[in-house]
């Protein structure tokens, strides 16, 4: 059995089960009475656009309320599409092509400015705005909008001289819904769905090390948009008619509805979601009609209360425990035995120099006018006691934050205005002070998803994965779940990450926070071997740690440069101390 | 342009910036403090007018009946947080589909008590003209409670006991329940106040428009896009939003008609939107 379920993840075993599902319908429909295929179809294609919101909600981490507007504009799409071409191209495919794009486009447009709730504001207003064209001036060609009732004569989906009947329909949208899954499938096999995972598992640090989060979400919001926009197109060959009704919050919840109940761990879950509630609203529509939304209000805050990821989480825990591997795809490839260890040192270092850079938050200035060069092939220790700017400082030259005033250049480049993601790909890595890394994924993919955002090449993150995970001497806890790691071991990774995206200069905020002193050994001798080939920042508050790497030191106090020089001359400089002991201090500027 | 015409034209303005401040200002306090994104606001304000309208068919003046709607809505907010909402803090997606379950089953329990047909109040008091415009003295009152809202607001968070503590729960919920603030009660009062002031929103439009249990869909859109726009800071957050979006939708009604000035207001949203993603007070690293 595991080994069938294995099979399923290659490419030939999902070829495999997409035929499968398009045969299964082919039968269904062959047995089935026309009044049932018809009926499957719609929950077919109801379970596409659940598929669309599962999508964008579980890969792109944004709760869309825009689905079911989405839907809608493939649903009008077609409608005109189809009215005004089928006469000349005889067929109504081409329309359905239209409704996805149409709808990917206001994606697009859309997702430009905005996801989130105000989406949900965009569906209220496209509901006023098609309830209210009632008046014959509302035309896309010779199609009427119709305002509220809606746009009739749609033609059904096929050629028009003999449209699909009730049980070829069904096969039609089981099979666009099986390619659907398979296309998304792949794609998350590419770059693009592995930077959603790495976008959706932890923001912060897939940004820092170069994913561009903005545009991971974007795609995944049109993709979803095309998927929604075809169902939509296909709702309107199915039914024949377009109403303003889609735009109702009461259809928007139920989209939600249906993915919340099928989870957004599976793709295929969608259309489990679908199936359950459809015939739950059946068999309450038998009843009566009026205690739906009661119901249905019902199930979205039992489901939200009691089972938040859904009935297929609960169905794979089940399969689980009963020892079958389903469930969570692995991100990284599969550990191998003989990789080529290749050199993965970086080998050119930069030059990372900030001039009069200012921070202030309100009234206060976090950091003043700091002018630091760092130097190719250099190591420098920043120091100061807390609250003196550090790691406001960081935050600004990676990007966290945007400075006041001043300027940041990387190898010459202006990069004061650049994003995180872009300072990233040119070269900055840093270890944040609170480690941020993929908590829900293992060493190995951690590593890995580092590595990628650089190489954007499978093979080689394998083979900069496999040197990196045994340089750090992780690799016989590659597979362990980063969560479970101790606080010291975290921080150990995220260097290892670091290193993983060959940056130029890398910043390393408190590394030896929480480790051992064999662990702080480690780091240090790290630490000289990085200078090798990079440019290095510190920020450290362990003295024996800084003297250790002997090198330069930069102290800040109160967001301004203190002092420079080495540690030893530090040592013995009386003000530094005061600072540090929190004696009396000489110093004007201290109040 | 005469004067009269532009003093219509400013009034028809301020009129459109205290409604969105009247339908919003309960959502903006439970977002702002809890960070709870209320799905249900709608069905609180519809709630609302439902009650104001049950309290003057009882005999009530208007003005009593509004009150009483409004606090009825308050302890029905404070019920809710005790009986779901405190199930779910932490959770910003769960919080948001709870509350729209919720306004699902509101909307239709509704419809079973009261019916699908319109229930409707008399405009209270009279009205006044200025040139050839006519104006409801009404919606003066509005205005005037739109303002008397936000001083409220100001006034319980800043100069109560309770007020304080809410607002050092919203910075520092830990560090304030480690000084001895009982972060649950205060979350309980708050989502109450916030429902109470939707409530009152709801009172008052009331006697503007028909009641019927789809009465909060026409206005919680308008009340998300203030509140999202307006960012985090509850009342200088909302203000601000109220008159930018406000005043483009009531200039923009103004020049042409009302269907553009909600396009219009949407538009100017989205925009605001992509360049400031966290609202208009999102860098203003003040939270009130």
């Amino acid at each position: 059995m595991n080994l069938l379920l294995d099979k399923t993840r290659t490419l030939p075993g999902r070829i495999g089960l997409t035929v499968l599902a398009v045969v299964a319908a082919l039968a269904v429909a062959e047995i089935s009475s026309p009044f049932l295929a018809q009926q499957w179809a719609l929950w077919i294609i109801f379970g596409q656009l659940a598929l669309s919101l599962t999508f964008v909600w579980g890969y792109g981490g944004i709760f869309s309320f825009g689905q079911a507007a989405l839907f809608g504009i493939g649903l009008y799409s077609y409608g005109a599409a189809s009215i005004n071409i089928s006469p000349i191209t005889g067929e109504t495919y081409s329309s359905l092509l239209i409704a996805g794009l149409v709808a990917g486009l206001f994606a697009l447009i859309l997702g430009y400015f905005i996801f989130g709730i105000i989406t949900l504001a965009v569906t209220l207003v496209l509901l006023t705005f098609m309830s209210s064209t009632g008046s014959p001036d509302y035309h896309i060609g010779s199609a009427l909008l119709g305002g509220y009732n809606g746009m009739s004569g749609i033609p059904p989906l096929g050629s028009l001289a003999s449209p699909l009947n009730a049980g070829y329909l069904l096969i039609f949208v089981v099979a666009l819904a099986a390619i659907i899954v398979f296309i998304l499938d792949l794609l998350l096999r590419r770059p693009i769905g592995r930077a959603l995972v790495a976008v959706r598992e932890n923001e912060l640090r897939s940004q820092l090390l170069g994913y561009d989060v903005r545009r991971a979400r974007l795609n995944a919001f049109v993709i979803g948009g095309v998927i929604a926009g075809l169902a939509g197109g296909e709702y309107a060959a199915w039914g024949q008619f377009a109403n303003p009704a889609v735009f109702s919050l009461q259809q928007a919840a139920l989209v939600i509805i249906w993915a919340l109940v099928g989870g957004r761990r599976s793709l295929f879950g969608a259309f489990i979601g679908t199936i359950v509630i459809q015939e739950i609203q059946n068999v309450m529509g038998g009843i009566g009609g009026e205690l739906t939304p009661l119901v249905l209000g019902g199930i979205l805050i039992l489901v939200v209360l009691l089972a938040p990821e859904g009935i297929m989480a609960a169905v794979y825990a089940f399969l689980q425990r009963i020892g079958l591997r389903v469930g969570r795809r692995p991100i990284a490839s599969r550990p191998t035995v003989a990789t080529d260890v290749e050199e993965h040192r970086p080998n050119s270092a930069g030059e990372l120099l900030a001039t009069d850079v200012t921070k202030s938050f309100g009234g206060v200035h976090a950091v003043k006018t700091v002018t630091a060069e760092f130097h190719p092939m250099t190591t420098t220790a920043l120091l100061g006691p807390n609250g003196a700017g550090k790691s406001t400082f960081f935050s600004l030259l990676v990007g966290r934050h945007q400075v006041t005033s001043g300027k940041i250049l990387l190898n010459g480049r202006d990069i004061t205005r650049l994003p995180p993601h872009r300072r990233a790909q040119l070269g900055l890595g840093i270890k944040t002070q609170v480690p941020s890394v993929y908590n829900e994924m293992t060493v190995r993919e951690n590593v890995w998803l580092a590595a990628y955002a650089k190489k954007r090449n499978v093979a080689e993150s394998d083979a900069v994965t496999e040197s990196v995970l045994k340089d750090f001497g992780i690799t016989e806890r590659q597979e362990a779940l980063v969560g479970d790691l101790a606080h010291g071991q975290r921080q150990w990774l995220e260097i290892a990450m670091v290193v993983a995206g060959h940056p130029e200069v890398v910043l390393l905020d408190e590394p030896t926070a929480g480790m051992t002193r064999d662990e702080t050994s480690r780091t240090v001798d790290l630490v000289k071997q990085l200078a090798h080939g990079a440019t290095v920042v510190v920020v450290e508050h362990d003295m024996d740690f800084v003297r250790q790497l002997d090198s330069d030191v930069v102290m800040l106090h109160q967001g301004e440069v203190f002092r420079r020089g080495t540690i030893e001359e530090l040592r013995h400089d009386e003000q530094v101390l005061d600072i540090y002991l929190g004696r009396a201090v000489t110093n004007a500027s201290d109040t | 342009m005469d004067m009269s015409q532009a003093a219509a034209i400013v009034l028809s303005v301020v009129n459109s910036i205290a409604l969105l401040v009247i339908i919003s200002v309960g959502l903006a306090v439970i977002f702002g403090m809890m960070g709870l994104i209320n799905l249900a606001t709608g069905e609180f304000l519809m709630l609302g007018a439902y009650m104001t309208v049950t309290f003057y068919r009882l005999g009530m003046g208007f003005w009593v009946a509004a009150i009483l709607g409004s606090l009825s809505v308050g302890l029905f907010g404070i019920i809710i947080e005790r009986c779901l909402i405190r199930f779910l803090y932490g959770r910003l997606a769960a919080m948001m589909l709870a509350t729209w379950g919720l306004s699902l089953i509101m909307i239709q329990v509704v419809t079973l008590i009261f019916g699908t047909s319109t229930q409707s109040l008399p405009t209270p008091l009279g009205s006044f003209k200025i040139g050839g415009y006519s104006f409801s003295d009404y919606s003066v009152v509005v205005d005037v409670a739109a303002l008397a809202m936000l001083g409220l607001v100001y006034v319980v968070f800043t100069k109560t006991r309770y007020g304080t503590m809410a607002r050092a729960a919203t910075l520092d919920a830990t560090m304030a329940s480690v000084i001895g603030i009982d972060v649950r009660r205060v979350n309980m009062l708050t989502f109450g106040f916030g429902a109470a002031l939707s409530g009152l929103g709801g009172a008052l439009l009331s006697a503007l428009a028909g009641v019927v249990p789809t009465f909060g869909q026409q206005y919680v859109g308008n009340a998300f896009m203030t509140v999202i726009s307006g960012g985090a800071a509850v009342l200088t957050g909302t203000a601000s939003a109220s008159v930018l979006l406000g005043g483009v939708q009531g200039l923009v009604s103004n020049a042409s008609t009302a269907f553009f000035g909600s396009i219009s207001l949407l538009l100017v949203a989205i925009v605001l939107l992509r360049f400031m993603p966290n609202g208009i007070s999102g860098k203003w690293g003040r939270r009130f």
